[in-house]
């Protein structure tokens, strides 16, 4: 009951002198202010990252390199090692099918390009691509259909994946592509073989745009098929092949550190029961080195936050100055109201109250002016690649995001300064002797 | 007899200004006061009368002696519950009305209610009987600085009357008005006393206003010089 009629009179007063009350209010503006643009353009540039990298496909794999191990290899330099020391398909396929719930593979290897003849006898072209895991680890959607398979791989399946363009190049409108065998010419050897459409991706725009040259026809222009890696190497009779890296992708259900625990053991053990234990692998995640590169960005727009915090404390004490000569202008009121019953937690509530109001007051203000200059830094850089390199405009969706944590900190900080900064004046408003405060003149 | 409200023995109020330089301002004043009575307490300005008004209103303790007030010994208590005291039994009429500004004069008047904790609209529904009583529901929402000192004064004095107090005690009520409007104050005063049965203590430096009472209490040099006891000639 009283706590409202508190607020009310709170806001009568700050009324009562708007110009004071704004004047006080800008140290808090200000510092709240500059807290909240650091801490959305810190968000907003972790936000840009990682909508920029997710949009380059999944990032849930490992990149596992063979390297030489430098624990069992003294003479680093002078050391060499063969093909046959990478990472075998072997080992790979152990891998998959020791931890098929934690682990699958995706491995490319190109094989050449493919020329075919559509239904009005024109040429179009393929780039012949073998892989195992999924087109979609790549970036790509699949539009219909299923994606390759590591069944199509060990079973040396002839099953195919083309892309959206393609389907308009070769067939005529309204075919419906899946199902339908297409004849490729292998490169390497000359020999034809057929394949059966299982899937059909979207080719992304701007694969589209970078990769062809203004003004192509949509005939000429060459799209990759993909087919699976192993049915190629058994057609082409090679039969063991050897990766320098090999992207593992992984079930993002499970710890990412155990996960690359039993990596970094398994391949360890694969290489000692080869009897090669001068070769081990070096496992990197982007995932990880994102998560690196945010922590640093976040430690980095912390530090500068406190830093543009201390002004709150110079805030803080403008309010306190203006609290203290409040109190002398109101002493004849304090008297009043002590003489009508107000007890001295009654008097101080009043004036902590008023304080609050000021610093919230002060600090939705500098939330608001914050979110402003961080809306338009955002839009700046935004113009600016824009203008500056336009090839990348694309590629960085800019996304302005605001720090939430760091507006609700920003308001429970103004309220506390009020609370820290007013509490004094109002102390020394409660204790007045009613006498004397009646007195005043 | 009535009810005894104010019931004071032999208080004394010394200032000390620095160690040796102790001053005596009331020298052992003695002095009851019946419910229902109309006390005026004159003096000359010096006299101690607002030194006595200050403890009678438990704004200040007594140095010694000691202070029932409805039974309750004043000189004991803490800010905490003087205050307490101030809201629930005394009603203070002040010579320079001491409306909070900004503060319309319905508000004003629910002040010492807020401060007893009567809900908003208990205390507004009495808050507008007071007005009525004082002559001024129809300025209600006006702020203090739209209004003239008698207006104030009125509003003044039904703010003062907010808690049903046991006193109410006017520190030259009409100090700051013309003759006119000091006529209608007092008039006010003599209404509240008869129709309410509201104990009045008037303090005031004019004896032309104490004569007015019904019972005149002189103070000077800090001592009670002159007690008329009840009267039944006061002029009305």
């Amino acid at each position: 009951m009283q706590f409202l009629e508190n607020i009310r009179l709170a806001f009568t007063s700050v009324l009562a002198n708007k110009m004071r009350a704004l004047l006080t209010m800008l140290g808090i503006i200000i510092g709240i202010s500059a807290v909240i643009t650091i801490t959305t353009i810190g968000s907003s540039i972790q936000k840009t990252l990682t909508n920029t990298f997710n949009s380059l496909g999944s990032a849930n794999y490992f990149d596992v390199y063979s390297q030489i191990n430098y624990e069992y290899v003294e003479d680093v330099y002078s050391f060499t090692y063969k093909e046959e020391d990478m990472l075998s398909r072997e080992m790979l396929n152990e891998l998959v099918e020791t931890y098929p719930d934690y682990f699958s593979l995706d491995l490319t290897d190109g094989f050449g390009s493919s020329e075919l003849r559509n239904w009005k006898d024109q040429s179009v072209k393929v780039a012949v691509t073998g892989i195992i895991g999924n087109v979609n680890n790549s970036g790509l959607k699949l539009l219909a259909g299923r994606d390759i398979n590591y069944q199509d791989n060990i079973n040396h399946k002839h099953t195919i994946v083309v892309s959206d363009l393609f389907v308009s190049q070769y067939f005529p409108p309204d075919t419906n592509p899946l199902g339908q065998t297409i004849t490729l010419e292998l490169e390497k050897t000359g020999q034809t073989e057929d394949f059966v459409i299982v899937g059909v991706f979207e080719l992304p725009s701007l694969y589209s745009k970078y990769a062809y040259e203004p003004g192509m026809k949509d005939i000429d222009k060459v799209t990759f098929v993909y087919v699976p890696l192993d049915t190629m190497n058994n057609l082409l009779h090679q039969e063991n092949s050897y990766y320098g890296y090999a992207d593992i992708y992984y079930n993002t259900d499970y710890d990412i550190d155990m996960l690359q625990n039993i990596l970094q053991e398994f391949f360890t053990e694969q290489y000692e029961k080869a009897e090669k234990p001068y070769m081990t692998v070096y496992i990197e995640n982007m995932q990880k080195q994102m998560g690196m590169i945010n922590s640093v960005i976040s430690v980095i727009t912390i530090a500068i936050s406190v830093i543009a915090a201390i002004s709150l404390i110079v805030g803080g004490v403008g309010v306190m100055n203006i609290m203290l000569v409040s109190i002398t202008e109101r002493t004849k009121e304090i008297g009043i109201r002590k003489a009508l019953g107000a007890q001295n937690s009654s008097i101080r509530m009043q004036f902590v109250i008023e304080a609050i109001l000021i610093c919230l007051i002060g600090g939705i203000i500098g939330i608001i002016i914050g979110l402003l200059n961080g809306l338009s830094i955002g839009l700046i850089a935004k113009t600016a690649i824009t203008n500056i390199y336009p090839e990348y405009a694309d590629l960085f969706t800019i996304t302005i995001q605001p720090s939430v944590p760091a507006i609700i900190i920003s308001v429970a900080f103004s309220v506390m300064t009020g609370v820290f900064f007013g509490y004094y004046p109002a102390n020394k408003a409660a204790k007045m002797n009613p006498i004397d405060a009646l007195r005043y003149d | 007899m009535s009810r005894t409200v104010i019931s004071m023995k032999n208080i004394i109020k010394r200032y000390y200004i620095g160690k040796p330089n102790e001053l005596q301002i009331l020298n052992g004043i003695s002095l009851d006061v019946h419910e229902g009575e109309f006390v005026s307490i004159v003096g000359q300005s010096g006299s101690g009368k607002s030194t006595l008004m200050n403890i009678i209103g438990a704004l200040d303790r007594p140095t010694e002696g000691s202070y029932l007030l409805n039974g309750i010994d004043i000189s004991t208590l803490d800010d905490a519950e003087l205050s307490r005291i101030r809201n629930q039994e005394i009603g203070f009429v002040f010579q320079t009305f001491n409306l909070i500004s900004r503060t319309d004069a319905v508000r004003n008047v629910e002040m010492p209610m807020m401060y007893a904790g009567v809900p908003r609209k208990q205390r507004l529904k009495r808050a507008m009987e007071l007005l009525e009583i004082v002559g001024m529901s129809d300025r209600a929402s006006h702020q203090p600085n739209e209004l003239s000192g008698g207006q104030k004064q009125r509003i003044a004095i039904a703010r003062a009357m907010a808690n049903k107090p046991s006193i109410l005690l006017a520190d030259e009520p009409t100090g700051a008005l013309d003759s006119r409007t000091g006529r209608m104050i007092m008039d006010l005063f003599h209404k509240l006393h008869k129709e309410e049965g509201t104990t009045i203590v008037l303090i005031t430096h004019s004896p032309e206003l104490a004569e007015e009472t019904q019972r005149i209490v002189t103070i000077s040099d800090g001592s009670i010089i002159a007690d008329t006891g009840v009267r039944d000639n006061a002029v009305s």
